[in-house]
């Protein structure tokens, strides 16, 4: 490597995280600890039925007696449970009816970070935000033009007030108390989030948005997200990340659950950027999250599109359970890791429907010092006639202190399934950056152009609005990088 | 918190077959090899039994062991180390046509003088059982240096307590003319837990092919073996690795072969298993040890009936300038089960390394399953590196096309078969070997 690649490549270390301010307000902070009084806290501050603080201890109890998984390949932090604090929340207000009620610390806090919750600000009324800062929703934006059309975006807190019925029937019917460990902690203490019902036959008219927020130091986020698209309806939703700059670790625990039933559509894209620690390994945020989908009727989709750019640790898998027949699962993710990051992610198909398909792009590009793993499972079940899958999963290295790993788990049990893996690993291509560079093009730009080559198929995925964003996004991240 | 296996289970499993085994070994070191074992010897193997101690057997909650479950076959009860009856040894089922090689036999790890060719006037080359070769120089410079280095409990085990083997050297310039032919002849006729120690060592510039044929004799019971072959490929040096696997149902197989090349080396390995043994594990690692070598890994698996064959490969690029390339084809009919592992591992600063993996799958029995997981792990950014995986089965337009025009269905499926396969078997070095094996994939069908 020339010196001049090397001194990019500092710069790219150096590249400071934009979002990485914090927001003075009054904060309503549960104490440290995790007992049974901390979930029944919780469950009470939000009013919930009694049927709900049960379904929240029995995940405790489950959660107290797992134990952390070893198979994943970074070493797992030691995380002390009852050194954070599971609730969070800006200081109660009554009731928000209109945007005056709403403090004016927080309206620029998301302001600062792009999130417009004035509605008449907010260009054609395309989007519609649901403003998750540190525990509690905060502000959901066109929630009256949604309810004309019969559809429900509201927080989660407001759902198990206003649909009981609907949360009870589908909370835990895709992601199970028992799950998995971070699975389980989640549901014992999960404390607010977004949840969506699309009903029959409805093409949900606008992009909906759920801006997370962690603000609060020394406190978990552990916010659920319930989906449902009830027979023929569609929606496309997206979900972005940002947290302060901190020395310490945050956890980020989350659970996603999307139920596609017959003929529905779900489309549901992720930002991600948490704060992922300063270029020595220091600070950012744990992002172990739970997602999956269910296409639970015939002839339903489930779509995951992931931009990854932040945490010091992210540890995902994105999955869909093809139940229905002729059912659809799509995953498309970029993961970006420099520094000291880790990326430990994939996704996970499991066919059980007859003529299922689903197809895996995954584009991992690492930097710095920093491992990038993909890990994915394609499971066909003996019943999963005729289904098909394509799964692609490339590697970018950039330096020569960055690990690329691939882990493809795949298993057919059916012999009518047709599957197909391919994966590469290669660095930046020294004829292409000669090409573009020869060109008259710097290598910095040159490189940004590769790589939003690279990338292209899983950002077109994406909603437009957020295509160009993710592509900003890449392009910060990798600035100056040149392999 | 890493998940420890509960207390008892481990006991339980140590008394079903290792505690007769633990007396087993108690008895091996006091009376049988009491003074032809150096004291080196000793000290690796109480190490090793203590490792294995540790681990106790695998289970299916083991990453390694996920799709293959022991537990059925080491809770069953075997004789140790049975003296072998030679009588009426029937070698025709590991006849290769045409092959001429030296013969050497193993009777259920025991080395056959009778049945085995005397190789003592061919120059450079050496074959003898293992326990007479305890005292070569390069035996305590190899011996037990690479493959005890992985996790794998039967490799503790084999190390700790292997009762026999066969000990190969092929001497520095040495070409031999002719491959070597061994074959691995399981044929107690009761229950027994066979160890089978084996390290072949190939001297700088030496080429030679090794083949190995693995039979059960009509007459055996149930048999379990655990069989460790270390490989050293030095300087220049060239080997082509040969396993046949067509033992009968009765034999089941925990495979582990550790090469470890130098500098500007060959290892070729063809691992063809065809349809008979119930159980087989195959872990066959390479480890590229200097720069510029070469290695390449060929596999055929047909399995039948309620067969599960595991092949576990590891390609360890730890130099720069080396060249891998692995191919690996499963065909699996009725219920039986093929799993693939491959790992290629490239460290930091192995730069310039090309590794390439694939492995297609044949899905065609009803019930069969395939489990597969091509695995890169990738520490070096000057490398190109690329895996391919597909699982599929017989292509219908194909089978029309042939039909259509005047062949039977059945002579059409073996043609693809045929096909499928040739990507695999035109690699092999040697023609003998390559129409042996063609003839076993039609013959297994």
């Amino acid at each position: 490597m020339s010196t001049k690649d090397d001194e990019l490549l500092k710069e790219l270390a150096l590249e400071e995280y934009k979002y990485g301010f914090t927001t003075d307000i009054e904060m309503d902070i549960a104490p440290k600890g995790l007992t049974e009084d901390t979930v029944r806290l919780i469950s009470a501050k939000k009013n919930e039925p009694e049927w709900l603080l049960e379904w929240r201890l029995k995940a405790l109890r489950h959660f107290l007696q797992m134990d952390m998984p070893t198979w994943q390949n970074f070493e797992h932090p030691d995380v002390d449970f009852q050194d954070i604090s599971y609730y969070a929340a800006p200081k109660a207000k009554p009731q928000l009816n209109s945007m005056d009620e709403v403090d004016p610390e927080l309206i620029s806090t998301f302001e600062k970070l792009g999130i417009p919750l004035n509605e008449q600000k907010v260009l054609a009324g395309v989007v519609a935000v649901d403003a998750v800062f540190d525990s509690v929703s905060v502000k959901t934006t066109f929630r009256e033009k949604l309810k004309e059309q019969g559809v429900i975006f509201s927080s989660f807190g407001e759902a198990v007030q206003e649909h009981p019925e609907l949360v009870r029937q589908y909370l835990g019917s895709v992601v199970p108390q028992t799950d998995n460990i971070y699975a389980a902690l989640n549901s014992a203490v999960f404390s607010d989030g977004s949840f969506v019902y699309i009903p029959k036959g409805v093409h949900c008219p606008m992009e909906l948005s759920t801006y997370f927020r962690i603000n609060a130091e020394n406190t978990g986020q552990f916010e659920r997200t319930l989906i449902i698209a009830d027979e023929g309806a569609y929606v496309s939703y997206l979900e972005g990340c940002t947290a302060p700059m901190r020395d310490e670790n945050q956890l980020h625990a989350a659970v996603v659950e999307l139920v596609a039933l017959k003929d529905a559509e779900i489309k549901y894209s992720t930002v991600q950027n948490w704060y992922p620690g300063d270029k020595d390994g220091k600070g950012g945020i744990y992002n172990f999250v739970t997602k999956r989908g269910i296409c639970k009727g015939d002839n339903s989709k489930i779509s995951w599109t992931q931009v990854e750019t932040g945490s010091a640790i992210t540890w995902k898998y994105p999955g869909v359970i093809l139940k229905g027949d002729h059912s659809v699962g799509e995953f498309y993710s970029v993961a970006l890791t420099r520094n000291k990051q880790l990326a430990d992610t994939g996704t996970k198909m499991i066919h059980l429907g007859k003529n299922t398909r689903s197809k895996i792009v995954s584009k991992g590009i690492s930097a710095g010092v920093s491992h990038n793993s993909y890990r994915g499972l394609v499971k066909i079940g003996p019943g999963a006639e005729n289904s098909r899958n394509f799964t692609q999963c490339d590697s970018l290295l950039i330096g020569d202190r960055c690990g690329a790993h691939t882990f493809p788990y795949i298993e057919n049990r059916n012999k009518t399934a047709t599957l197909e893996h391919e994966a590469t690993t290669s660095k930046i291509g020294e004829d292409q950056l000669f090409y573009l560079t020869q060109r008259g093009i710097d290598p910095e730009k040159a490189v940004g152009l590769i790589v939003n080559g690279y990338a292209k198929e899983v950002l077109n995925q994406l909603p437009m609005e957020f295509a160009v964003e993710a592509q900003k996004l890449l392009a910060i991240s990798l600035e100056g990088s040149v392999g | 918190m890493p998940k420890e296996r509960p207390e008892h289970q481990i006991k339980i499993m140590i008394t079903q077959v290792s505690d007769s085994l633990y007396s087993q070994l108690i008895k091996t070191y006091g009376e049988n090899l009491p003074s032809a074992e150096p004291r080196s010897l000793d000290e690796i193997r109480k190490q090793a039994f203590e490792r294995f101690k540790r681990v106790g057997f695998p289970t299916v909650k083991h990453e390694d062991w996920k799709y293959t479950n022991v537990q059925p076959l080491v809770n069953q009860h075997y004789e140790l180390d049975v003296e072998p009856s030679f009588a009426a040894i029937d070698l025709n089922n590991a006849g290769i046509p045409r092959l001429d090689a030296y013969r050497v036999v193993l009777v259920d790890g025991k080395y056959h003088a009778g049945l085995s060719d005397d190789v003592s006037d061919v120059p450079g080359l050496s074959i003898m059982p293992i326990d007479q070769a305890f005292e070569r120089l390069c035996f305590a410079k190899y011996f037990a240096q690479f493959a005890d280095k992985t996790d794998n409990p039967f490799v503790a085990l084999n190390t700790a307590a292997f009762t026999s083997g066969l000990f190969i050297e092929v001497g520095k310039n040495t070409q031999l003319s002719k491959p070597v032919h061994i074959i691995h002849v399981s044929a107690a006729r009761q229950p027994v837990f066979n160890q089978v120690r084996n390290l072949y060592v190939m001297s700088a510039f030496a080429e030679a092919e090794i083949v190995e044929s693995f039979i059960t004799d009509d007459a055996a019971e149930r048999n379990l073996n655990n069989l460790v072959t270390e490989i050293m490929v030095r300087e220049q040096a060239k080997l082509q690795h040969y396993y046949l696997q067509t033992a009968t149902s009765q034999s089941s197989y925990l495979n582990h072969t550790e090469i470890y090349q130098e500098k500007h080396s060959l290892y070729n390995n063809y691992n063809c298993t065809f349809p008979g043994p119930a159980f087989v594990r195959n872990n066959i690692n390479v480890r590229l040890g200097d720069s510029e070598v070469e290695s390449h890994l060929y596999g055929i698996t047909l399995t039948a009936g309620n067969q599960l064959v595991d092949n576990h490969t590891i390609v360890d690029h730890l130099k720069p300038h080396c060249e891998s390339y692995e191919w690996y084809k499963n065909i699996t009919q009725d219920t039986s089960t093929a799993v693939f592992n491959g790992k290629i591992f490239v460290r930091t600063d192995a730069q310039k390394t090309n590794a390439f993996q694939q492995n297609n799958n044949m899905l065609i029995g009803e019930k069969s399953a395939v489990y597969t997981k091509p695995q890169l792990e990738i520490f070096a950014d000057d490398v190109k590196c690329s895996h391919g995986c597909t699982i599929g089965q017989f292509d219908n337009d194909a089978l029309f096309y042939l039909q259509a025009r005047g062949i039977s269905e059945a002579q059409a499926r073996i043609l693809l078969v045929h096909a499928f396969a040739f990507d695999v078997t035109s690699r092999f070095a040697n023609a003998t070997v390559r129409e042996y094996v063609e003839h076993l994939v039609e013959e297994g069908l």
